[in-house]
């Protein structure tokens, strides 16, 4: 009755197994043990007000509203259990290797269960933080579109007149020396107090430059040791959830392998039970008159 | 010569003319006001070589400051009025003590030029009216 009864879970168990393996495939389904699950929400801060935000500040600002979202607390508990029944495989792996007998069948039994729900729990965190991902990459898309209409709203007018003041400027720094060499050498008035004030202000201006390219903070700015724009900087980032979603398909592929194998070991493990089951039953055997022949050939 | 003097006079209305539409420019309007008094100083007739001279060298340390702020004020950047574009349109006009002295040569001359009076146009302007009595 018991092996009846063991036999018909361990049955159950690679059943469901095959089912979760093709899930895992096909995508994260919404369903666990016939649970329904709701998907925790993360709506991270308005790209208007990020945008403004200095790079570095911008990737710990994202980290912290994640982490005080429903998202971030669902990938923190779910990374937990996640944890804790990878200890539970451990110590069930551990007294399998010296249990014997029945014992060892439910041990084993039990030990494909808590494979399942490793994997179940595994999927969940692979569906939430391909959430994350892509919630990121909306957000990303979203502050590149806002720079390029940025860029875009100059009219040809502006943009004409920009490159006027820039070729101003140019012409004026390059010549500059030389204007205040030919000014100043023939000329019988002093330097301004605007100009004397302006070197000054110029040379604190350089320092606390100096300053702030050397600041810790401003050190984000560069990613991978190349420095970047702010705009650079977001598609970086983008690219990143990018790659962090394409991980969590493969992630899935693993899954998938992970979820065969344990289907696999469940039907293993229920033919090793019905063949031990098969040794105890008295069954009739196929007798053949050969294993006679020596009860006939001596008096 | 009568035709030299309208193009002065209207070279120094436009001057005015865009001067007075820098209401809200800030720096830029200061340099234009600078600049109206230098071409005011450039055609008066009532001054002789050396007053003339001597007042186009004291403006020149107003004018060089003043330029170097509308060069260096970021709240200019494309700021698209027209008393601007138009400043920006012309650096030589507009910042005329800062392109004399990279192309070495006098105010008056450099101005002179980038309103469009050359010896070759006084000649021509001579030969149309005829000599002045």
């Amino acid at each position: 009755m018991r092996i009846a009864s063991l036999r018909y879970l361990l049955a159950s168990t690679a059943i469901v197994s095959c089912v979760m393996l093709t899930s895992s495939i096909s995508g994260f389904a919404d369903t666990q043990n016939g649970v329904l699950k709701t998907s925790p929400s993360w709506s991270p801060a308005s790209s208007e007000r990020l945008v403004k935000l200095p790079p570095s500040y911008l990737k710990k600002s994202l980290e912290r509203d994640l982490a005080e979202s429903q998202l971030g607390a669902a990938i923190k508990n779910n990374n937990e259990n996640i944890g804790h029944k990878g200890n539970t495989l451990s110590d069930l792996q551990k007294t399998i290797e010296t249990s014997e007998g029945e014992m060892r069948l439910e041990l084993r039994h039990q030990f494909l269960a808590e494979k399942r729900a490793y994997l179940d729990l595994m999927e969940r965190q692979i569906d939430l933080n391909r959430q994350q991902a892509k919630t990121r990459l909306k957000l990303y898309e979203k502050m590149l579109k806002e720079f390029g209409s940025k860029n875009a709203s100059n009219s040809s007018g502006v943009k004409q007149l920009i490159a006027k003041q820039t070729l101003a400027r140019s012409r004026f720094k390059s010549s500059l020396a030389q204007v205040d060499l030919k000014i100043f050498e023939t000329a019988s008035f002093p330097e301004s107090q605007y100009a004397v004030k302006h070197g000054q202000n110029i040379q604190a201006i350089e320092k606390l430059l100096d300053h702030i390219k050397q600041h810790g903070m401003n050190q984000s700015l560069t990613a991978d040791g190349v420095e970047m724009t702010k705009e650079e900087f977001i598609r970086h980032m983008a690219t990143e959830a990018e790659a962090e979603l394409a991980l969590t398909d493969q992630d899935d592929t693993i899954l998938g392998y992970m979820a065969k194998l344990v289907a696999l070991d469940a039907m293993a493990l229920s033919e090793e039970t019905m063949d031990a089951e098969l040794a105890d039953s008295s069954l009739p055997g196929n007798s053949s008159p050969a294993q006679a022949v020596q009860f006939f050939v001596t008096n | 010569m009568k035709n030299l003097y309208k193009m002065i006079k209207i070279s120094f209305v436009s001057g005015l003319l865009l001067a007075s539409q820098m209401a809200n420019a800030g720096t830029l309007e200061n340099l234009e006001r600078e600049r109206a008094q230098l071409i005011e100083t450039f055609l008066d007739a009532n001054l002789d070589t050396s007053e003339r001279l001597s007042k186009i060298e004291n403006s020149k340390p107003r004018l060089i400051d003043l330029e170097r702020m509308v060069l260096r004020d970021d709240k200019l950047n494309g700021r698209n009025t027209p008393a601007i574009r138009k400043a920006f349109g012309n650096y030589d006009l507009t910042f005329l003590v800062h392109a004399s002295a990279e192309k070495n040569r006098t105010l008056f001359d450099l101005w002179l030029t980038q309103v469009g009076i050359t010896t070759e146009t006084i000649m021509v302007a001579t030969k149309v009216a005829g000599p002045a009595n």
